[in-house]
């Protein structure tokens, strides 16, 4: 393939952007903003693969155990084999391009434990794991951009794809300094614009990523896969706009989860688990605190100045900037909170949707963390679904037929747009999205049962009817407003998800099934059909083996 | 407590003063203000004239992407760390940043300081570090948020037509200490595009919201030469 137009820029979207530069491949690299502002640059805590210096005992084929176990069974051995024996790849290729990796007095990286794993595998850069890669391939695409073979695109956001016949053409993009909407085709579509934060309003991410793009490709008939698994994390400050992640790092080094009962504190994690309770995993202790109210406090204070200052110094900041708790003196509210969508658009092995010549990678594409993912697998599988479409994009070649025309559409949609901001709405497009939110905590939350569901899809669909007939909100970007049905439509497919697996597993909790059913040990798979939503089990692992 | 916002509707539009009235919580970031000035009820000047919600960016919400960076009562800092108790009791006064382009409001468009750093092609290429890595510096340094707190505040940095400013010094000190044989390439361009211009006032280091000793960078840098 000669061009390819990728959209989002955070550490998924310029590793494969990067690759097929490599490649020779001329990339088209879109996002609103600047990889600087991507989701991407907020993992902190690190990632994960085995090299040869591993822990006693570490292999990969313990790394594969683990992600599969985490998983619940549900992702494919030979997707999670493909991810864990590049690990070391990975991260040699990111020390390559100048990733600052946090090393020992010879120089060698040095490694924590994360929640879920037999060994200490995951490599870390400070607290700035993220931050560290996406400058480090910042830099990297920059070379490329200065050879003109990678273009940035910014201030244009993804409108529509340009499919045809089952065939993927490029997309149609809104170019904001413009105010129009212009169609950019290519050899291939790849999206990589993260998870679907804004489904839940506040969460510990990006307000960037809002799962748009997946939502309306799903419309335009790409299937997506298990979006009912959602991982929350189990500590988080509330704050007025967001849930501030509060690392399992406080936990790791000691920390004590409790709740105030009658005066007296009640450490409910140890009192159930034992001494290393407050270790458990993100999904179980989650759903104590969930049955106990829904809030609990962490206690840090007693590990001593010396180790917070140390170890533990984000912690003391974020908590003393957002919420003036001094940690050294009081324990830290937190409370559970929306972190990563192990969903997204179904992809088979070399990350291509059902839709040939569009492909999707990073948090948006649905692989390798199958019910539930382990920290630090998903800044591996960024930067290795990247590389893998790249990889595809360069062996296949270009579809010989030639490019329908989409001049028509583009006229149209133009034409609808102009329409829609000729219309005036006093109703706060905003408002809806914070509707979306509310009954998304609500009816979607950690643990779910069909009654809850069903209330959830009720108002989802009140609010796609609104939707429909919604005027212009002149105040906010027209984004925000052309984004609405698409959020509200995956929205929509989520919860239809969550009420077809009629089980527990992993994320996915049913108080009215309690248990694992082996009937559903397998992805489940949505498709949209003129607005009819299909649901199946993927039994034949046709997308994940 | 009163918020006076410099706006403008569109990059060929003229700025105008809007005042409103913000009886939110105190405990909210400037970040905060905005959203509940948007979004609390329908939107009114002071005077309660209807007017037009407030463009502004933001993306992590907890100081570590530099998309709201503004300035606050004449200091560039980002919106989403800054703290309405810290002003104690006293009016809010937000504007643009003024070295760049308004793109809407408060959101401007930063664009030069990537363009400026691909125009001199700072990039690493090979990795071949030097034996006396220093990889405290490197890590931060590597920080940077290219949020342009440091360009807004400098008294040498005007448009970044000619001088690049801290943002683009950090980067070259980058690749000089990831690349060794890139650095007399980088020697020359850094001289040109900062080093012979900086007046060394280091206002840069006091903004930076990710506390970058941008002095370090220009001490190895001046050794490059
Ligand atoms: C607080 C926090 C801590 C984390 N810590 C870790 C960790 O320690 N280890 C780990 O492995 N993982 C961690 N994660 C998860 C990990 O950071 C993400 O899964 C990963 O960075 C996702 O990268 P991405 O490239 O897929 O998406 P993102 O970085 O989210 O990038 C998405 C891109 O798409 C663009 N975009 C979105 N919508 C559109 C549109 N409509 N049109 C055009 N562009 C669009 C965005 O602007 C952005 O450029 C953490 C996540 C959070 C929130
Ligand atoms: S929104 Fe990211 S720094 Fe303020």
């Amino acid at each position: 393939m000669r061009n390819v137009l990728i959209i989002g820029s955070g550490i998924s979207g310029m590793a494969c952007a990067v690759r097929c530069a490599e490649h020779g491949i001329h990339v088209t690299l879109v996002s609103p903003f600047s990889s600087e502002r991507s989701q991407s640059v907020m993992a902190a805590g690190g990632i994960n693969a085995v090299l040869p210096e591993l822990e006693n005992g570490d292999s990969v084929a313990c790394h594969i155990e683990d992600t599969l176990k985490g998983g619940a069974c549900l992702g494919g051995r030979r997707a999670v084999t493909g991810l864990c024996e590049h690990g070391e790849e990975i991260l040699r290729y990111l020390e390559s391009i100048g990733t600052v990796f946090s090393v020992d007095k010879e120089g060698h990286p040095l490694r924590r434990a994360f929640g879920g794993q037999s060994h200490k595998r995951t490599y870390y850069c400070g607290a700035s794991t993220g931050k560290q890669i996406v400058s480090a391939l910042v830099m990297e695409a920059r070379r490329y951009e200065a050879q003109g073979v990678i273009r940035r695109k910014l201030r244009s956001s993804f409108y529509s794809a340009l499919i045809r016949d089952g065939v993927c053409y490029g997309a149609m993009l809104y170019d904001e300094a413009g105010g129009n909407i212009e169609a950019v085709y290519a050899d291939a579509l790849v999206v990589a614009t993260g998870g679907q934060n804004a489904l839940f309003g506040k969460t510990t991410g990006s307000t960037l990523c809002d799962g748009y793009v997946a939502g309306k490709l799903f419309m335009q008939g790409a299937e997506l896969k298990n979006l009912e698994f959602i991982q929350y994390h189990p500590t988080a400050l509330e704050t007025a706009q967001k849930r501030i992640l509060i690392s399992e790092a406080g936990r790791g080094e000691g920390g004590r989860l409790f709740i105030d009962r009658n005066g007296e504190r009640f450490y409910f994690m140890e009192d159930k688990y034992g001494p290393n309770g407050n270790l458990m995993t993100r999904d179980v202790i989650s759903r104590e605190i969930d049955a106990l109210g829904g809030s609990a406090f962490l206690d840090i204070s007693f590990l001593g100045k010396k180790l917070i200052d140390g170890r533990l110094p984000e912690i003391r900041d974020i908590c003393s900037k957002y919420a003036g708790i001094d940690v050294n003196r009081e324990p830290i509210p937190v409370q559970p909170s929306v972190h990563f969508f192990m969903g997204g658009l179904a992809v088979h092995l070399d990350h291509e949707t059902n839709i040939r010549n569009l492909f999707a990678v990073g948090e948006c594409a649905s692989m390798y963390h199958g019910a539930n993912r382990l920290g630090g697998n998903s800044l591996l599988a960024a930067v290795y679904s990247g590389r893998v479409a790249a990889d595809t994009l360069a062996e296949r070649n270009r579809t010989d037929s030639e490019r329908p025309d989409f001049s028509r559409e583009l006229e149209s949609e133009s034409a609808k747009l102009v329409r829609s901001s000729e219309t005036e709405s006093r109703f706060p497009v905003m408002y809806i999205r914070d509707m979306l939110a509310e009954t998304m905590q609500k009816q979607l939350g950690i643990v779910r049962c069909k009654e809850n569901l069903m209330q959830g899809l009720h108002d989802i669909d009140y609010y796609l009817s609104i939707a429909e007939h919604l005027n212009f909100d002149s105040s906010v970007m027209p984004y925000y407003n052309y984004s609405l049905t698409g959020i509200l439509t995956l929205a929509r497919a989520t919860v239809k998800c969550a009420l077809f697996r009629k089980e527990s597993r992993g994320a996915h909790y049913r108080s009215d099934h309690p248990e694992r059913d082996e009937k559903y040990r397998a992805a489940t798979i949505i498709s949209y059909d003129d607005g009819n939503f299909c649901l199946r089990l993927d039994e034949g692992g046709a997308y994940e083996s | 407590m009163k918020v006076k916002i410099l706006r403008q509707l569109s990059p060929d539009s003229s700025p105008y003063w809007e005042i409103f009235e913000y009886d939110g919580p105190l405990d909210n970031s400037v970040a905060g203000v905005l959203d509940y000035i948007n979004y609390h009820d329908d939107i009114s000047d002071v005077e309660g004239n209807a007017t037009t919600r407030i463009g502004w960016e933001c993306s992590c919400l907890q100081g570590m992407c530099g998309a709201c960076a503004m300035v606050v009562n004449g200091k560039p800092v980002l919106a989403c760390e800054t703290f309405v108790r810290d002003f104690h009791g006293k009016d809010i006064e937000i504007r643009p940043l003024r070295k760049f382009p308004v793109v809407h409001d408060l959101m401007v468009d930063r664009s030069s300081i990537h363009e400026n750093l691909k125009a001199a092609n700072i990039c690493i290429g090979e990795y071949r570090p030097s034996e006396d890595t220093d990889f405290e510096h490197q890590y931060t340094a590597a920080k940077c948020l290219k949020c342009g707190l440091c360009l807004e505040v400098c008294p040498n940095y005007v448009n970044g037509r000619s001088f690049y400013g801290a943002a683009f010094a950090n980067d070259c000190y980058l690749v000089a200490s990831r690349n060794q044989s890139k650095s007399r390439m980088i020697g020359e361009i850094y001289g040109r595009a900062f080093g012979r211009d900086c007046s060394k006032s280091l206002s840069c280091m006091d903004v930076c919201p990710v506390k970058i000793p941008t002095l370090s960078s220009i001490a190895r840098l001046n050794r490059l030469k």
